[in-house]
């Protein structure tokens, strides 16, 4: 985030003057698969959510290919996240540099940022950015005097969070229903328009100027090995300075909510109550876990997915956990793109508990019956076709297990005769 | 070949075919709703699932991935192990039914589909006994999306088996996907109704009964339907197809799978194509005239009648001014029995077929989008030429010999008068006689005509014998591909007429009953060229 908060960040004369395209010009010089080769060196992890280091994943396109296609997920639809609209926002060229190493990297022609249709300044600024750039020979038939030649075009989404899903993202691009695809033929293999194809998230190309730059080791020296490297993460909720901060990934999510050059912080008044700290999809933690390192591995100690997008929000002590029960299950129902049955029918059914137990009407069977259907969802990976379903399930199961005695409080508080009411009023 | 092993067991099959279907064909009842042999994998409904074996990460020994796999998207290949029967694939097809359920209206008994949903037959061997859900359902609209088709959204499954039936075998995509969760739904496009010569279809690869065929709407509960191996007549491609009965009335086609011919398809119009065996209008009676003089024999004196009155013709005038003028419609070995008979009473006797009906063009599916050039892989024709046997009776007239007309010839010497006596077969669906063939009823001594409906001819004849519909005979059609395929007979033809096959087998003096196996068996004899039929394999009633 070196040039977040300069004057001029976005423009390209900025940009330059603080060391810009320094990067990209060493990485053209080079053979490309001594670009991949620095890259897997750095064990550079895909900041999109899942983790997947970047250079083994350019490594299974197929050696023989003529046509490759980069893919640049910048829909960031994640709840509580915001590095990628932070870095589009005040940094387009070090984003638009990474993608022409990357896409030199992978001998891609063509590279399309998907861009989640909300960000409407974003864009603009982007495009400006990309327009700079086409003009000063970054991109284009030559790019940088050489002959390699990279095209680049924005494409803006229409707002569902599952097309940021790499398939369902692909699949949008084509023009069709964004629904993810089975894999096999992973996108390495046949991806977008059928050609293969990588798909990579905005901050993880961000980083390729540096690790270009600055070189692999640099990049390991950072953090603990298995999540090497500089990280954005987001801290919102009821603290004193909401945000997005950069730090190495031995950081704690205490830390990050009460350094003072990060989250400062609770409110005054206020106590934390519940984290989640990876987007929602990632599932909760409670206030006596905030020792958890945001890190690529330690999330797993705590019955959580993995770091996912890194961005925590904070609950505080007087949010009723019945609302947030409520809020995640209604982000999902709304969201599955309803391909796989249990998916589609798991995430509305938990919805419409969720619901109910909201409103006062809750039964204590139910929260057995919320983990029993996360459990059909996602007891074995293969239930589902993308991730998604797994997403929708951490949060419920941990919001139902680490705060069932206050869900039992609650149910138990309401009024004799009410879920009766309630199921016969709406049945 | 690849040796696979399903739940212990060991398997031959041919390698890269889903491991669903190898498992179906051999007997296996997997639940399934998106898979359908003749479209593409979707994997989306995960009621397949099963556990394989693969190579530890680590070790590289094999074992049992902690994973489930849709086996309608695993190809198979050599070696390879998967099992159905662990709890783990248990409990997820059971959960996965529960899901089905949640939002389901469980209308059965208003429900037509009611006897052949997958749903009810899955959810009673695989699922669960109650409901667990408390909570409103999701109750998504009924609609009306076509000529012949009603949507019951709230009963879909989203197996999307309809989407891409409409994309890749029609070719017209007029079925997508709306609304995301569990809100989404099947719909047209708007003003854009599933419109489509093979539209059919989607009710018939419905697993559930979402996609409802209008014509079939409440008018009876499958259980009660008898199901007949039958051809298609409404075009020379000869779809195999099953007509579903009851009470002795035909309620309902529907296509029967066939590898040669249309796979699991056919086309409206032959679905549709049923509605004139049950008019009113039929000729039901066989029927004497004598100047003004009509009369109804019973059949019992029919041969006696017919052979008699031909041979005192042909002995009072000659035999080569005898003709018969077999109909496209017939079944090769109704028309083999009427030639064996004419040509018996009048060896001279001239051999003509009836006029082959054409309209259009062939239409080729999936169809290109207008102005853009064929599809390259067609996946089902609609041919020209609609009638069932043209290449049947034109085989049998080959190896007949003798004089063989043509229609027109036909009709230019009869209308000079050439012929004395004359057998013309009709049985066409839509009217036949054209003016210039009206005017030919005159021209003879002694006409037989055998037809369904009334016309010129019939008003003119001396003999009219009621011809039948298919449903009510059995024999065989060649199609156009030069591939003769038996069909049987599902109902009794109506009260007072008889089959065909029937009197024209008595009527060539053999005794006893007509069957089409018997026929060929006598053709056989004569002229063996013509008595191989092909019929379409079985396949286990659950593997499509
Ligand atoms: C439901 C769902 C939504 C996702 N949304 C995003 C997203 O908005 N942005 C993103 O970069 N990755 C998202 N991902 C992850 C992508 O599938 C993919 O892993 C990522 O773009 C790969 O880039 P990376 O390797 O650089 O992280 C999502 C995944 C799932 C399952
Ligand atoms: S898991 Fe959910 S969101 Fe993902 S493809 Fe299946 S239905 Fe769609
Ligand atoms: S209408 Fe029938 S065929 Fe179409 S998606 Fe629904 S259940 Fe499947
Ligand atoms: S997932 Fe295999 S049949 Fe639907």
């Amino acid at each position: 985030m070196k040039n977040v908060g300069v004057d001029g960040s976005t423009t390209l004369k900025v940009y330059e003057s603080r060391g810009g395209y320094v990067a990209a010009r060493k990485a053209l010089a080079m053979d490309t698969n001594a670009v991949v080769e620095e890259v897997k060196k750095a064990n550079l992890r895909g900041r999109g959510g899942a983790g997947f280091p970047a250079g083994v994943k350019w490594g299974f396109l197929p050696k023989d290919r003529t046509t490759t296609l980069l893919c640049v997920n910048a829909d960031e639809s994640e709840p509580p996240t915001f590095c990628n609209r932070v870095l589009m926002e005040h940094d387009p060229h070090q984003l638009i540099e990474g993608t022409i190493i990357a896409a030199y990297a992978t001998r891609s022609q063509v590279a399309y940022i998907y861009m989640r249709g909300e960000f409407h300044e974003q864009f603009h600024v982007l495009q400006k950015a990309i327009d700079e750039a086409y003009e000063a020979g970054y991109l284009g038939k030559k790019v940088l005097g050489t002959d390699y030649a990279l095209e680049c075009y924005i494409h803006r989404g229409a707002g569902a969070y599952v097309c940021g899903e790499e398939t369902g993202l692909i699949e949008s691009l084509e023009g069709k229903r964004g629904q993810p695809r089975i894999k096999p033929p992973f996108p390495a293999i046949e991806g977008l328009f059928r050609r293969p194809t990588v798909v990579n998230n905005v901050e993880t190309l961000s980083c390729l100027p540096h690790i270009m730059e600055r070189g692999a080791d640099w990049f390991t020296g950072i953090g603990p090995p298995h999540s090497a490297g500089p990280k954005l993460f987001c801290v919102s909720g009821p603290v004193n300075k909401p945000g997005c901060y950069e730090a190495a990934m031995d950081i704690t999510v205490r830390e990050l909510i009460e350094r003072d050059d990060m989250g400062g912080g609770m409110l005054s008044g206020r106590k934390v109550k519940a984290v989640f700290p990876g987007g929602l999809s990632m599932g909760v933690l409670t206030v006596d876990e905030l020792d958890m390192k945001m890190d690529f591995e330690d999330p797993r100690n705590y019955s959580l997915l993995g770091l996912g997008t890194a961005a925590a929000v904070v609950v505080d002590d007087a949010t009723d956990i019945r609302l947030v029960l409520r809020n995640v299950a209604r982000f999902y129902g709304t969201e599955s793109c309803g391909q796989c049955t249990q998916c589609r029918e798991g995430t509305s059914w938990m919805q419409r508990i969720a619901q109910r137990i909201e409103s006062g009407a809750g039964r204590m069977e139910d929260l057995d019956l919320l983990l029993e259907t996360a459990r059909n969802m996602g007891m074995m990976p293969g239930l589902s076709i993308c991730g998604l379903s797994d997403g929708a399930t951490y949060p419920i199961e941990t919001i139902v297990k680490k705060f069932r005695p206050e869900l039992e409080a609650a149910i138990r508080s309401q009024p004799a005769g009410q879920v009766e009411a309630v199921l016969q009023a709406a049945n | 070949m690849a040796k696979i092993i399903i739940d212990n067991q060991e398997l031959e099959c041919r390698e890269g075919m889903p491991v669903l279907r190898a498992a179906l064909e051999a007997g296996w009842d997997i639940p399934h709703y998106c898979y359908h042999p003749g479209l593409s994998v979707a994997a989306s409904c995960r009621l397949c699932l099963m556990e394989m074996k693969m190579p530890h990460p680590k070790t590289r020994e094999m074992d049992w991935a902690p994973k489930l796999f849709p086996a309608c998207q695993t190809p198979v290949r050599d070696g390879l192990e998967v099992r159905f029967n662990s709890d783990v694939v248990k409990t997820a097809q059971e959960s996965c039914m529960e899901f089905f359920l949640l939002n389901h209206p469980l209308d059965c008994p208003v429900c037509d589909q009611a006897g052949e949903c997958c749903l009810q037959d899955y959810s009673y061997k695989f699922g669960r006994a109650e409901s667990r859900m408390v909570d409103p359902k999701v109750v998504n609209p009924k609609k009306d999306i076509g000529p012949h088709t009603l949507l019951y959204t709230d009963r879909c499954v989203t197996c999307t088996r309809c989407v891409r039936f409409t994309r890749e075998i029609a070719g017209t995509g007029e079925l997508c996907l709306v609304q995301r969760g569990s809100k989404n739904e099947i719909d047209v496009f708007p003003g854009r109704p599933l419109d489509n010569p093979m539209q059919g279809n989607v009710v018939d690869i419905c697993p559930v009964g979402c996609l409802l065929d209008k014509d079939f709407l409440f008018k009876r509960r499958v259980w009660e339907l008898t199901g007949t191996s039958s051809i298609c007549p409404g075009c020379a491609t000869g779809c195999s197809i099953r007509v579903d009965h009851a009470d002795n009335r035909v309620y309902r086609l529907k296509p029967r799978y066939n590898p040669k011919v249309n796979d699991w398809w056919m086309c409206d119009e032959g679905r549709f194509g049923f509605k004139y065996t049950q008019d009113n209008a039929r000729i039901i009676k066989p029927m004497l005239r004598r100047g003004r003089e009509e009369t109804s024999p019973s059949w019992r004196e029919i041969p006696d009648i017919v052979r008699f009155r031909f041979q005192d013709h042909v002995r009072a005038s000659s035999a080569d001014k005898v003709v018969a003028v077999l109909s496209p419609f017939m079944a090769t070995e109704e028309a083999w029995l009427l030639i064996r008979f004419i040509r018996e009473v009048a060896p001279e006797a001239a051999l003509a077929m009836g006029p082959v009906p054409v309209e259009g063009e062939p239409q080729a599916f999936p169809c290109a989008p207008p102005g853009a050039p064929s599809m390259p892989d067609v996946k089902f024709t609609i041919l020209e030429e609609k009638c069932p046997n043209r290449r049947g009776i034109e085989q049998l007239l080959e190896v007949s010999g003798g004089t063989v007309l043509t229609f027109e010839a036909f009709s230019e010497q009869a209308a000079k008068g050439d012929f004395t006596a004359a057998w013309i077969v009709g049985g066409y669906p839509k009217p036949w006689v054209e003016k210039d063939t009206a005017k030919l009823g005159s021209k003879f001594g002694l006409l037989v005509v055998q037809d369904l409906f009334e016309n010129k001819l019939t008003e003119a004849a001396a003999i009219v014998l009621p011809a039948c519909a298919w449903v009510e005979r059995d024999g065989s059609f060649v199609n156009a591909k030069g591939l003769a395929q038996p069909f049987e007979r599902a109902i009794s033809p109506p009260d007072g007429a008889m089959r065909d096959g029937q009197y024209l087998f008595e009527i060539a003096g053999f005794e006893g009953l007509y069957s089409g196996q018997r026929v060929r068996e006598l053709m056989a004899e004569a002229t063996a060229s013509l008595t191989e039929v092909y019929e379409a394999p079985p396949i286990p009633a659950h593997a499509h």
